[in-house]
Protein backbone atom coordinates (compact mmCIF):
# COMPACT_ATOMS: atom_id res chain seq x y z
CA UNK A 1 0.00 0.00 0.00
CA UNK A 2 1.40 3.83 -1.04
CA UNK A 3 -0.12 5.97 2.09
CA UNK A 4 1.28 9.79 2.72
CA UNK A 5 3.69 9.44 5.30
CA UNK A 6 3.70 10.78 8.80
CA UNK A 7 6.03 13.52 10.32
CA UNK A 8 8.32 12.27 12.88
CA UNK A 9 6.05 14.40 15.30
CA UNK A 10 3.14 11.20 14.36
CA UNK A 11 1.31 14.09 12.87
CA UNK A 12 -0.06 13.97 9.04
CA UNK A 13 -0.30 17.89 8.64
CA UNK A 14 1.13 21.38 9.69
CA UNK A 15 -1.23 23.81 10.63
CA UNK A 16 -2.58 25.80 8.74
CA UNK A 17 -4.39 22.95 6.86
CA UNK A 18 -6.93 23.84 4.33
CA UNK A 19 -10.31 21.33 3.29
CA UNK A 20 -12.81 22.04 0.51
CA UNK A 21 -15.38 19.86 -0.63
CA UNK A 22 -16.56 20.35 -4.12
CA UNK A 23 -19.98 18.83 -4.74
CA UNK A 24 -21.67 19.24 -8.51
CA UNK A 25 -24.91 19.96 -9.08
CA UNK A 26 -26.93 20.17 -12.20
CA UNK A 27 -29.28 23.04 -12.35
CA UNK A 28 -32.35 24.22 -14.31
CA UNK A 29 -33.20 27.73 -13.47
CA UNK A 30 -36.08 29.68 -14.94
CA UNK A 31 -35.85 33.32 -15.36
CA UNK A 32 -38.25 33.73 -12.47
CA UNK A 33 -35.57 31.42 -10.33
CA UNK A 34 -37.63 28.54 -10.12
CA UNK A 35 -34.85 25.78 -10.21
CA UNK A 36 -34.76 22.36 -10.96
CA UNK A 37 -31.63 20.34 -9.52
CA UNK A 38 -30.24 16.83 -9.85
CA UNK A 39 -27.08 16.23 -7.96
CA UNK A 40 -23.92 13.94 -9.36
CA UNK A 41 -22.63 12.52 -5.93
CA UNK A 42 -20.49 10.75 -8.64
CA UNK A 43 -18.16 14.07 -9.37
CA UNK A 44 -17.62 14.77 -5.79
CA UNK A 45 -14.03 15.76 -4.75
CA UNK A 46 -12.14 16.62 -1.86
CA UNK A 47 -8.64 18.86 -2.09
CA UNK A 48 -6.00 19.69 0.36
CA UNK A 49 -3.78 22.00 0.45
CA UNK A 50 -0.88 21.42 2.80
CA UNK A 51 2.12 23.31 3.96
CA UNK A 52 5.20 21.62 5.79
CA UNK A 53 8.02 23.76 7.58
CA UNK A 54 11.06 22.99 9.29
CA UNK A 55 10.93 19.06 7.76
CA UNK A 56 14.24 17.17 8.50
CA UNK A 57 16.13 14.97 6.11
CA UNK A 58 13.96 12.14 7.07
CA UNK A 59 10.90 13.62 6.78
CA UNK A 60 11.47 14.89 2.99
CA UNK A 61 12.97 12.01 2.14
CA UNK A 62 9.86 10.10 2.86
CA UNK A 63 7.54 12.69 1.06
CA UNK A 64 9.96 12.64 -1.93
CA UNK A 65 9.63 8.77 -1.93
CA UNK A 66 6.13 9.12 -2.17
CA UNK A 67 6.73 11.71 -5.06
CA UNK A 68 8.07 9.46 -6.96
CA UNK A 69 6.19 5.85 -6.21
CA UNK A 70 3.36 7.94 -7.29
CA UNK A 71 5.20 9.63 -10.26
CA UNK A 72 3.63 13.02 -9.39
CA UNK A 73 -0.61 12.98 -10.07
CA UNK A 74 -0.42 10.02 -11.65
CA UNK A 75 -1.02 6.98 -9.00
CA UNK A 76 -3.38 6.90 -6.08
CA UNK A 77 -2.20 6.58 -2.82
CA UNK A 78 -3.65 6.45 0.47
CA UNK A 79 -4.30 9.78 2.64
CA UNK A 80 -5.09 9.99 6.28
CA UNK A 81 -7.19 13.37 6.48
CA UNK A 82 -5.02 15.47 10.09
CA UNK A 83 -8.27 17.21 10.39
CA UNK A 84 -11.00 14.48 10.81
CA UNK A 85 -11.86 11.57 12.64
CA UNK A 86 -10.92 8.21 10.59
CA UNK A 87 -14.07 5.99 11.39
CA UNK A 88 -16.62 5.95 10.32
CA UNK A 89 -20.69 6.84 11.69
CA UNK A 90 -18.34 7.50 14.90
CA UNK A 91 -21.98 7.95 16.48
CA UNK A 92 -24.33 5.08 15.49
CA UNK A 93 -22.70 1.41 16.46
CA UNK A 94 -25.71 -0.11 14.95
CA UNK A 95 -23.94 0.53 11.04
CA UNK A 96 -22.73 -2.06 9.10
CA UNK A 97 -18.91 -0.66 9.09
CA UNK A 98 -19.62 -1.77 13.16
CA UNK A 99 -18.24 -5.14 14.07
CA UNK A 100 -19.83 -6.46 17.71
CA UNK A 101 -19.59 -9.48 18.33
CA UNK A 102 -22.19 -11.97 18.68
CA UNK A 103 -24.23 -11.56 22.12
CA UNK A 104 -22.90 -7.72 22.44
CA UNK A 105 -25.85 -5.75 23.32
CA UNK A 106 -26.45 -2.03 22.24
CA UNK A 107 -28.70 0.50 23.40
CA UNK A 108 -29.05 3.80 21.14
CA UNK A 109 -30.01 7.19 21.97
CA UNK A 110 -28.79 8.00 25.45
CA UNK A 111 -27.73 11.19 26.71
CA UNK A 112 -24.30 12.10 25.84
CA UNK A 113 -21.47 13.99 27.28
CA UNK A 114 -21.70 16.86 25.01
CA UNK A 115 -25.52 17.27 25.49
CA UNK A 116 -26.98 15.36 23.05
CA UNK A 117 -28.62 11.59 22.66
CA UNK A 118 -25.44 10.12 20.88
CA UNK A 119 -24.31 7.59 23.64
CA UNK A 120 -24.52 4.01 23.63
CA UNK A 121 -25.08 1.14 25.94
CA UNK A 122 -23.21 -1.34 25.39
CA UNK A 123 -23.84 -4.89 27.66
CA UNK A 124 -21.49 -8.12 27.35
CA UNK A 125 -23.91 -10.41 28.91
CA UNK A 126 -21.70 -13.54 28.19
CA UNK A 127 -18.84 -15.27 30.11
CA UNK A 128 -15.88 -14.03 26.92
CA UNK A 129 -14.95 -11.34 26.33
CA UNK A 130 -16.95 -9.37 23.72
CA UNK A 131 -15.49 -6.55 21.26
CA UNK A 132 -17.23 -4.02 19.22
CA UNK A 133 -14.69 -2.69 16.72
CA UNK A 134 -14.23 -0.85 13.57
CA UNK A 135 -11.88 -1.68 10.85
CA UNK A 136 -10.16 1.08 8.36
CA UNK A 137 -7.63 0.28 5.14
CA UNK A 138 -4.84 2.17 6.35
CA UNK A 139 -1.48 0.88 6.93
CA UNK A 140 -0.87 -0.26 10.77
CA UNK A 141 2.30 0.78 11.13
CA UNK A 142 1.35 4.04 11.53
CA UNK A 143 1.42 6.43 14.84
CA UNK A 144 -2.80 6.47 15.48
CA UNK A 145 -4.73 7.96 18.71
CA UNK A 146 -8.21 6.18 19.61
CA UNK A 147 -10.35 7.97 21.61
CA UNK A 148 -13.89 7.83 23.31
CA UNK A 149 -15.94 9.12 26.29
CA UNK A 150 -17.12 6.21 28.60
CA UNK A 151 -19.17 5.86 31.55
CA UNK A 152 -20.26 2.87 33.48
CA UNK A 153 -21.97 2.31 37.13
CA UNK A 154 -21.62 -1.89 37.01
CA UNK A 155 -17.37 -2.16 36.02
CA UNK A 156 -14.99 -0.50 36.25
CA UNK A 157 -12.47 -0.63 33.34
CA UNK A 158 -12.80 -1.14 29.67
CA UNK A 159 -10.59 -2.10 26.92
CA UNK A 160 -9.06 0.24 24.33
CA UNK A 161 -8.38 -1.85 21.23
CA UNK A 162 -5.82 -0.23 18.90
CA UNK A 163 -5.15 -3.19 16.17
CA UNK A 164 -3.22 -6.11 18.09
CA UNK A 165 -2.82 -3.45 21.61
CA UNK A 166 -5.59 -3.65 24.01
CA UNK A 167 -5.52 -0.93 26.41
CA UNK A 168 -7.18 -1.27 30.12
CA UNK A 169 -8.49 2.09 31.11
CA UNK A 170 -10.23 2.71 34.79
CA UNK A 171 -13.64 3.64 34.65
CA UNK A 172 -16.41 5.24 36.43
CA UNK A 173 -19.42 6.32 36.86
CA UNK A 174 -18.94 9.88 35.23
CA UNK A 175 -18.23 10.83 31.64
CA UNK A 176 -14.12 10.60 30.88
CA UNK A 177 -12.48 10.84 27.76
CA UNK A 178 -10.51 7.86 27.52
CA UNK A 179 -7.46 7.55 25.08
CA UNK A 180 -5.02 4.94 23.68
CA UNK A 181 -2.40 5.75 21.05
CA UNK A 182 0.98 4.55 19.70
CA UNK A 183 2.37 2.69 16.47
CA UNK A 184 2.47 -0.86 16.17
CA UNK A 185 5.19 -3.24 14.62
CA UNK A 186 2.84 -3.95 11.72
CA UNK A 187 2.74 -4.41 8.10
CA UNK A 188 -0.84 -5.21 7.82
CA UNK A 189 -3.08 -2.95 4.92
CA UNK A 190 -5.60 -2.51 8.11
CA UNK A 191 -6.34 -1.65 11.26
CA UNK A 192 -9.12 -2.03 13.82
CA UNK A 193 -10.06 -0.04 16.43
CA UNK A 194 -12.61 -0.12 19.08
CA UNK A 195 -13.53 -1.70 22.39
CA UNK A 196 -13.72 -4.77 24.53
CA UNK A 197 -15.97 -5.66 27.67
CA UNK A 198 -15.41 -8.19 29.95
CA UNK A 199 -17.52 -10.46 31.09
CA UNK A 200 -21.06 -9.45 32.27
CA UNK A 201 -20.19 -5.47 31.67
CA UNK A 202 -22.14 -3.00 30.61
CA UNK A 203 -20.59 0.64 29.91
CA UNK A 204 -21.87 3.81 27.98
CA UNK A 205 -19.56 4.76 24.95
CA UNK A 206 -19.90 7.72 22.77
CA UNK A 207 -17.71 9.80 20.30
CA UNK A 208 -15.03 6.95 19.18
CA UNK A 209 -12.56 8.89 17.02
CA UNK A 210 -9.40 7.78 15.90
CA UNK A 211 -6.71 10.09 14.25
CA UNK A 212 -3.04 9.76 12.34
CA UNK A 213 -1.57 11.13 15.35
CA UNK A 214 -0.07 10.55 18.56
CA UNK A 215 -3.14 12.73 20.82
CA UNK A 216 -6.27 13.11 20.63
CA UNK A 217 -8.18 16.80 19.26
CA UNK A 218 -11.68 17.58 19.62
CA UNK A 219 -14.36 15.02 18.87
CA UNK A 220 -15.43 15.14 15.32
CA UNK A 221 -18.92 13.38 14.44
CA UNK A 222 -18.75 11.47 11.08
CA UNK A 223 -21.52 10.16 9.03
CA UNK A 224 -21.04 7.16 6.05
CA UNK A 225 -17.18 8.37 5.42
CA UNK A 226 -14.54 8.52 7.72
CA UNK A 227 -10.86 10.61 6.51
CA UNK A 228 -9.88 7.87 5.12
CA UNK A 229 -8.91 8.93 1.39
CA UNK A 230 -7.68 5.32 -0.29
CA UNK A 231 -8.04 7.20 -3.97
CA UNK A 232 -6.38 10.73 -3.00
CA UNK A 233 -3.27 12.03 -5.40
CA UNK A 234 -0.87 14.95 -5.84
CA UNK A 235 -2.71 17.52 -7.43
CA UNK A 236 0.55 18.65 -9.45
CA UNK A 237 3.13 16.54 -11.21
CA UNK A 238 5.76 18.98 -9.82
CA UNK A 239 7.00 19.26 -6.00
CA UNK A 240 9.08 21.98 -5.09
CA UNK A 241 11.22 22.00 -1.98
CA UNK A 242 12.88 24.96 -0.06
CA UNK A 243 15.68 24.48 2.21
CA UNK A 244 16.79 27.35 3.99
CA UNK A 245 19.68 25.03 6.54
CA UNK A 246 20.30 21.47 6.91
CA UNK A 247 17.76 19.66 7.92
CA UNK A 248 15.11 22.08 7.05
CA UNK A 249 13.14 21.72 4.28
CA UNK A 250 9.68 23.49 3.63
CA UNK A 251 7.27 22.94 0.99
CA UNK A 252 3.22 23.29 0.09
CA UNK A 253 1.47 20.55 -2.04
CA UNK A 254 -1.90 20.13 -2.92
CA UNK A 255 -3.94 17.07 -2.21
CA UNK A 256 -7.24 15.74 -4.63
CA UNK A 257 -9.16 12.65 -3.69
CA UNK A 258 -12.04 12.17 -6.68
CA UNK A 259 -13.22 8.91 -6.96
CA UNK A 260 -14.87 9.28 -10.13
CA UNK A 261 -11.11 8.58 -11.36
CA UNK B 1 -32.02 22.93 9.98
CA UNK B 2 -28.97 24.71 9.54
CA UNK B 3 -26.32 24.18 11.90
CA UNK B 4 -25.67 26.45 15.08
CA UNK B 5 -22.08 27.29 16.53
CA UNK B 6 -21.66 25.68 20.10
CA UNK B 7 -23.03 29.52 21.21
CA UNK B 8 -26.94 29.02 19.80
CA UNK B 9 -25.21 31.60 16.87
CA UNK B 10 -25.58 31.32 13.36
CA UNK B 11 -23.52 33.67 11.94
CA UNK B 12 -20.49 36.39 13.30
CA UNK B 13 -20.00 39.59 12.88
CA UNK B 14 -19.37 40.77 10.25
CA UNK B 15 -22.69 39.44 8.77
CA UNK B 16 -24.36 40.01 5.39
CA UNK B 17 -28.20 39.75 4.27
CA UNK B 18 -28.92 40.66 0.82
CA UNK B 19 -32.21 40.89 -0.28
CA UNK B 20 -32.91 40.41 -4.37
CA UNK B 21 -35.64 41.22 -6.88
CA UNK B 22 -35.34 40.95 -10.64
CA UNK B 23 -36.93 43.75 -12.55
CA UNK B 24 -36.96 43.36 -16.49
CA UNK B 25 -36.47 46.95 -17.87
CA UNK B 26 -37.52 47.88 -21.47
CA UNK B 27 -36.19 51.37 -22.69
CA UNK B 28 -37.97 53.39 -25.93
CA UNK B 29 -36.54 56.02 -28.20
CA UNK B 30 -38.48 58.28 -26.42
CA UNK B 31 -36.48 57.67 -23.15
CA UNK B 32 -39.65 56.11 -21.43
CA UNK B 33 -39.57 52.39 -19.99
CA UNK B 34 -41.60 49.68 -19.09
CA UNK B 35 -40.63 47.51 -16.12
CA UNK B 36 -41.69 44.10 -15.49
CA UNK B 37 -41.51 42.26 -12.50
CA UNK B 38 -39.29 38.96 -12.84
CA UNK B 39 -39.51 37.81 -9.58
CA UNK B 40 -43.48 36.79 -7.99
CA UNK B 41 -41.42 38.22 -4.47
CA UNK B 42 -38.57 39.07 -2.86
CA UNK B 43 -35.33 36.54 -2.47
CA UNK B 44 -32.88 36.48 0.72
CA UNK B 45 -29.56 35.77 0.58
CA UNK B 46 -26.85 35.25 3.57
CA UNK B 47 -23.74 35.23 3.83
CA UNK B 48 -22.28 33.65 6.78
CA UNK B 49 -18.44 34.60 7.90
CA UNK B 50 -16.97 32.47 10.22
CA UNK B 51 -13.88 32.52 12.47
CA UNK B 52 -12.26 30.97 15.41
CA UNK B 53 -14.60 27.77 15.16
CA UNK B 54 -12.97 24.64 16.44
CA UNK B 55 -13.30 21.39 14.96
CA UNK B 56 -15.96 19.89 15.69
CA UNK B 57 -17.90 23.13 14.49
CA UNK B 58 -16.61 22.73 11.32
CA UNK B 59 -17.01 18.99 10.75
CA UNK B 60 -20.78 20.27 11.65
CA UNK B 61 -20.78 22.58 8.79
CA UNK B 62 -18.32 19.47 7.05
CA UNK B 63 -21.74 17.21 7.42
CA UNK B 64 -23.99 19.64 6.63
CA UNK B 65 -22.64 19.93 3.57
CA UNK B 66 -21.67 16.58 2.45
CA UNK B 67 -25.57 15.93 4.16
CA UNK B 68 -27.19 18.60 1.42
CA UNK B 69 -24.59 17.51 -1.52
CA UNK B 70 -23.37 21.02 -2.02
CA UNK B 71 -26.54 23.23 -3.32
CA UNK B 72 -28.66 20.37 -4.34
CA UNK B 73 -30.16 19.98 -0.70
CA UNK B 74 -33.13 22.39 0.74
CA UNK B 75 -33.52 23.13 4.26
CA UNK B 76 -35.03 25.98 6.75
CA UNK B 77 -33.02 28.78 7.79
CA UNK B 78 -33.87 31.21 10.31
CA UNK B 79 -32.93 34.68 9.97
CA UNK B 80 -30.90 35.93 12.64
CA UNK B 81 -32.27 38.99 12.33
CA UNK B 82 -36.10 39.15 13.09
CA UNK B 83 -36.34 34.76 13.80
CA UNK B 84 -38.35 34.58 10.76
CA UNK B 85 -38.00 30.88 9.55
CA UNK B 86 -37.01 30.51 5.74
CA UNK B 87 -38.09 26.55 5.16
CA UNK B 88 -36.85 26.46 1.94
CA UNK B 89 -33.46 27.34 1.43
CA UNK B 90 -30.13 26.51 -0.13
CA UNK B 91 -26.43 26.69 -0.20
CA UNK B 92 -25.75 28.77 -2.98
CA UNK B 93 -22.67 26.95 -4.21
CA UNK B 94 -21.13 23.42 -4.53
CA UNK B 95 -17.84 24.09 -2.91
CA UNK B 96 -17.22 24.25 0.81
CA UNK B 97 -13.71 25.16 2.16
CA UNK B 98 -12.39 25.92 5.89
CA UNK B 99 -9.12 26.94 6.88
CA UNK B 100 -7.40 25.59 10.11
CA UNK B 101 -4.68 27.81 11.20
CA UNK B 102 -4.27 26.06 14.66
CA UNK B 103 -6.25 24.44 17.12
CA UNK B 104 -9.91 25.98 17.93
CA UNK B 105 -8.62 28.38 15.26
CA UNK B 106 -10.99 27.45 12.15
CA UNK B 107 -12.25 29.81 9.28
CA UNK B 108 -14.88 29.50 6.58
CA UNK B 109 -17.57 30.92 5.07
CA UNK B 110 -20.88 29.59 3.77
CA UNK B 111 -23.98 31.80 1.81
CA UNK B 112 -27.60 30.49 2.34
CA UNK B 113 -29.71 30.82 -0.49
CA UNK B 114 -33.29 31.41 -0.17
CA UNK B 115 -34.93 29.14 -2.93
CA UNK B 116 -38.59 30.30 -4.66
CA UNK B 117 -41.52 28.12 -3.78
Amino acid sequence: MIYFPQLSSGATGQFPIRRQRVARTVVNQSCQNYEVKLADPGAAMTAWHLSFEEMSDQELAALEALFQATEGSLTPFTFLDPADNLLAWSQQQNQAVWQADPLLALTSALADPLGGTGAYQVTNPTAATLMLQQSINAPASLEYCLSLFVCSNQCTQVWLVRGSENDARAIGPEWTRQISSGQLQSTADSISFGIALDPGSTVDIFGLQVEAQTAASLYKETAETGGVYPNARFRDDALTITTVGPSRHSCELDIVNVEYL
Amino acid sequence: MFPTLKTGAVMQYPAKRTMQFNTDVIRFLDGTEQRFREYPAVLHRWTIQLDLLDEAELTTLDQFFLTNQGRFGTFAFTDPWDGTVYPNCSLQGDAFGFQLRGEMRGKTTLTVLENRT
